[in-house]
């Protein structure tokens, strides 16, 4: 660092020598001024030269102008000069540009050294401070490193000291691994010896396991022992059950045979009641006899009764029949006289009637009835005639009036005709009046103008013109008036035309009839239009349907057409369906026949309701009937145990029915069991035969020969005798 | 090329006949359906004219306008009739209550007139079908106004031919059916170039 700052100062050092030494250059520029100043020098002398060269020049010039008229020589010599001293100029101009241009190098000079000189200045007071900064630096890093030094020894001591602890935990553990790797082969000893000791254990469970298999085997095949025995106590069962059953069978059995035993006892009775109706049997012969003969002849009265009793009912008809006809015959007696006086009545009309010779009797009666309308017909004929006669004159008549009004029509008209023709000569005549009396005028003024015409020709040279005028006025005149006279006249005619008209009006027929003419036309003009409408309306159709000209044409048409088999299909059901309301005719009359037929067997009967009402009674008599016979059923039901019981306590048999064929079982109030029970029936002829059973086996003499040798009574009562000891006994 | 749009626009006589009996198979099974001569479950839908027309199932109804229509395709190329008429009766009393004109008029075409039996229109088939397709639909709008046929009816077919056509086998002259106190209305009209068709139906007023 040392070093460094010591080359820095050298540098320093030498860089202000050389700014130092750079004072001689200043001075350089001080003789350069000086030089300057040398050339100032002497242009003082040529501003004085130059300040008197004008005047000289102006003197030259002058001179010259002068010279030129003086001095040639001198001419020469003021041009020499003057080109000299502008020369001298050019290059003063020159110099002093070059001086101009110096001194700004040298300013740019000076101001870049100057520039150079604070950059190196900046650049020494930075490297300064770097210096500075690298010095600290510097002995921060030796501080640091000493620090670092002290640290590396003391790092070594450490690791000294660490190698030495490893070392120590090296040997421990060493140590300790021997000592681990001894215990391991404890361990493997102790578990290579455990094992063996399971494997020991093992066998023996081995062992168990088959002992306890045989075992299990053993226990199997007890319990299939057990099974079989199992099997066997169930059998057991099932005979115990049979048995028990059987022993149910055989108290019911016993029971039955008690009360068989009962019922025989109830039929001994019986046999015994009956034993004495035999006994007295002859007796009831005898009175059935006896009886017999009181029948018959109550019998023989009875015809005889019956006998009697039919004569008088015929006699009682006879007298019925008798009295009738007795009573007719005074009727018809009655009607005999009544009879017999019409007779004479009509006797007497046709005397009256016949004429007097003749002999009166029906036929002339009949005869002349004949004759009398004959006559009458024959009038009754000329009756009509002549009213027909009447009648034809009647229409004659009628015609004849019609054509005579017709007629009166006719001269009607015709009169009308008449007036309105005088009417018109009326008016045709005053018309001629009129016409001529015009044609007078006409030929008056053809007149008049004529006259003219041969005053014209004629007189003029006599007449003078004025006269002639005045002759013609008169003239005109004239005529004019002849015209207003037959103006007026015919005005008049007007007038008394037409007051003739009004007068006429009223009055006139001819416009009535014209009137109603008009009306009729009106009303046939109306018809007729109508009827033309119309006619147009059906051309329409006509038009529409299109049935011109149909006789150029032909209308055909399949022949097996759906229309004819509708028609065919509809005739056919039609006669089907006649048939069948015949049919049901018939049927509905037969039906209504015998509707009336049943509807009278009903009344007769006496109607639907009556039978209803017996019907819902016998119906609540049978149920009144069902109920008692219900009630007595329970009853006797009830009688026959408690007879039942009474007869088993009493003679210590219960007998019991068997099935249909009259079996009875008879067991005993002592028996052993309920199996110990007899069988007897009875056969059609009211035997009572014994039945082999069970019990009847165990007798020691046969049962037979009990019986053979004495009644059943005595047997049974034996019996009860011996088994009641027996049970006394036991 | 026109040659050949000429001949592809042609309708002669006989096809002409063809959409005129065409028209009278569709037009006489829709007056059927119609008018309720024959019940409506008798009757299937099928398209033509551009128009749901019903055509009767029942095949008697079929053979008989079958045979009915091929003859009068027959005549109608030959110009034989002045006109069909679809006639109703009431199949009890016989008596007329409906009759269906069917108008024919012959045309002479725009084609070369020279040759009777050789007409041609060219007139376009899609415009004959609209006209067509208007009257079918005045035929079903005319149930609005008819009166209604309340009983049993039947219905037959009646051509008006010429004098002098032969008639073949099963087929009858008959007389001009009559109705009394009729109205008449006429439906639209319609031509194939060779044959006008007017269809007017007639009716029996009701008081």
């Amino acid at each position: 660092m040392d070093d460094i700052r010591s080359s820095m100062d050298n540098m320093m050092a030498r860089f202000n020598d050389d700014i130092t030494h750079s004072a001689p250059k200043k001075l350089l520029f001080n003789r350069l001024s000086a030089s300057f100043s040398d050339n100032l020098v002497p242009t003082p002398k040529k501003r004085r030269l130059g300040q008197e060269s004008p005047n000289r020049s102006l003197n030259d010039s002058s001179a010259s102008l002068n010279s030129s008229s003086t001095d040639p020589f001198g001419s020469w010599q003021s041009s020499k000069l003057r080109t000299d001293l502008i020369e001298t100029k050019a290059i003063v101009i020159q110099l002093r540009n070059e001086i101009e241009q110096k001194t700004r190098e040298h300013r740019q000079a000076m101001m870049l050294a100057e520039n150079k000189s604070s950059a190196l200045k900046q650049q020494c007071d930075t490297t300064c401070k770097k210096y500075l900064d690298l010095q600290r630096d510097f002995e921060m890093m030796q501080k640091r490193e000493l620090a670092l030094k002290d640290e590396a020894s003391r790092a070594t001591t450490e690791l000294a000291q660490l190698e030495l602890k490893y070392d120590e935990a090296m040997n421990k553990l060493q140590r300790e691994k021997h000592l681990q790797v001894e215990d391991a082969r404890d361990v493997q000893l102790c578990i290579s010896n455990e094992l063996s000791e399971y494997r020991r254990m093992a066998q023996r469970a081995d062992l168990e396991l088959q002992s306890t298999r045989n075992e299990l085997e053993r226990l199997r095949r007890r319990h299939e022992e057990l099974k079989a025995r199992f099997s066997g106590y169930d059998e057991m069962r099932g005979d115990y059950e049979k048995q028990t059953q059987n022993l149910k069978v055989a108290n019911d059995r016993i029971r039955e045979l008690e009360f068989e035993i009962q019922s025989y006892s109830d039929w001994k009775e019986v046999t015994k009641a009956s034993q004495e109706r035999l006994a007295s049997i002859p007796d009831l012969m005898a009175e059935v006899e006896r009886l017999r003969g009181h029948n018959k002849h109550l019998n023989t009265l009875i015809g005889d009764k019956l006998l009697l009793e039919e004569q008088v009912h015929d006699y009682k008809t006879r007298l019925d029949r008798e009295e009738g006809a007795r009573a007719e015959a005074a009727s018809l007696q009655v009607k005999l006289t009544h009879v017999e006086q019409e007779l004479k009545e009509w006797v007497k009309v046709a005397q009256d009637h016949c004429l007097a010779n003749t002999l009166v009797s029906p036929m002339a009666l009949r005869s002349r009835i004949e004759q009398l309308l004959k006559e009458d017909i024959i009038n009754v004929a000329e009756k009509t005639s002549s009213a027909s006669d009447s009648k034809h004159l009647l229409t004659s008549v009628r015609d004849l009036e019609q054509k005579c009004a017709i007629y009166l029509k006719n001269i009607e008209d015709l009169n009308i005709g008449l007036k309105r023709h005088k009417n018109f000569k009326e008016r045709l005549q005053r018309k001629l009046i009129t016409v001529s009396k015009e044609r007078d005028f006409y030929k008056q003024l053809v007149e008049n103008f004529d006259k003219d015409m041969t005053m014209s020709n004629a007189s003029v040279a006599d007449m003078t013109q004025d006269m002639q005028v005045r002759y013609r006025v008169e003239v005109l005149e004239r005529t004019v008036t002849g015209y207003k006279d037959m103006c007026a006249t015919l005005e008049r005619e007007i007038q008394a035309m037409r007051q003739q008209e009004q007068l006429a009006e009223p009055a006139g027929e001819g416009y009535d009839s014209v009137k109603k003419e008009l009306d009729t036309l009106r009303l046939e003009n109306d018809r007729l239009r109508r009827r033309k409408e119309e006619l147009e309306l059906e051309m329409m159709h006509r038009c529409l349907r299109g049935d011109f000209n149909m006789k150029d044409f032909k209308v055909v048409h399949l022949s097996e057409n759906p229309a004819a088999e509708a028609y065919e299909s509809s005739k056919n059901m039609m006669e089907k369906l006649q048939a069948e309301i015949e049919r049901l005719k018939r049927r509905n009359k037969k039906l209504e026949d015998d509707e009336t037929q049943r509807l009278n067997e009903t009344t007769s009967t006496g109607g639907m309701t009556l039978n209803f009402k017996e019907f819902n009674q016998l119906r609540a008599d049978l149920e009144s009937a069902n109920g008692k016979m219900r009630k007595m059923k329970d009853c006797f039901k009830a009688a026959r145990e408690e007879f039942r019981d009474v007869c088993y306590m009493l003679l210590g048999y219960r007998i019991d029915r068997i099935g249909a064929n009259s079996n009875y079982r008879i067991s005993s109030m002592f028996a052993e069991g309920p199996d110990d029970y007899l069988d007897i029936s009875l056969n059609e002829s009211n035997c009572l035969a014994l039945l082999e059973s069970p019990y009847s086996h165990t007798f020691n003499p046969p049962i037979d020969q009990q019986l053979a040798a004495t009644n059943f009574p005595a047997f049974f009562s034996t019996l009860t005798l011996e088994l009641f000891q027996r049970s006394t006994v036991t | 090329m026109s040659t050949a749009q000429a001949t592809k626009n042609c309708i002669t006589l006989k096809g002409s006949a063809q959409i005129i009996v065409e028209y009278l198979k569709y037009g006489i099974n829709s007056i059927l359906f119609q008018r309720g001569i024959y019940p409506a479950e008798d009757f299937d839908n099928t398209q033509q004219y551009g128009l749901t027309i019903l055509m009767s199932k029942d095949p008697k109804i079929q053979t008989f306008l079958q045979n009915v229509l091929s003859q009068t395709e027959e005549w109608l190329s030959k110009n034989m009739i002045n006109k069909i008429s679809m006639v109703i009766t009431n199949a009890h009393t016989k008596e007329v209550l409906e009759c269906w004109d069917f108008k024919m008029q012959a045309e002479m075409g725009d084609g070369d007139t020279s040759d009777p039996t050789k007409l041609t229109a060219t007139k376009e088939l899609s415009r004959i079908q609209n006209e067509i397709r208007d009257v079918m639909r005045q035929i079903s709008a005319t149930v609005s106004y008819l009166p209604l046929l309340d009983c049993i009816c039947t219905f037959d077919v009646m051509i008006h031919t010429l004098q002098n056509t032969e008639l073949p086998a099963k087929w009858d002259e008959t007389g001009a059916i009559i109705i009394q106190n009729s109205q008449a209305v006429q439906l639209r009209s319609f031509s194939t170039g060779l044959h006008k068709v007017d269809t007017v139906v007639n009716y029996k007023m009701t008081s």
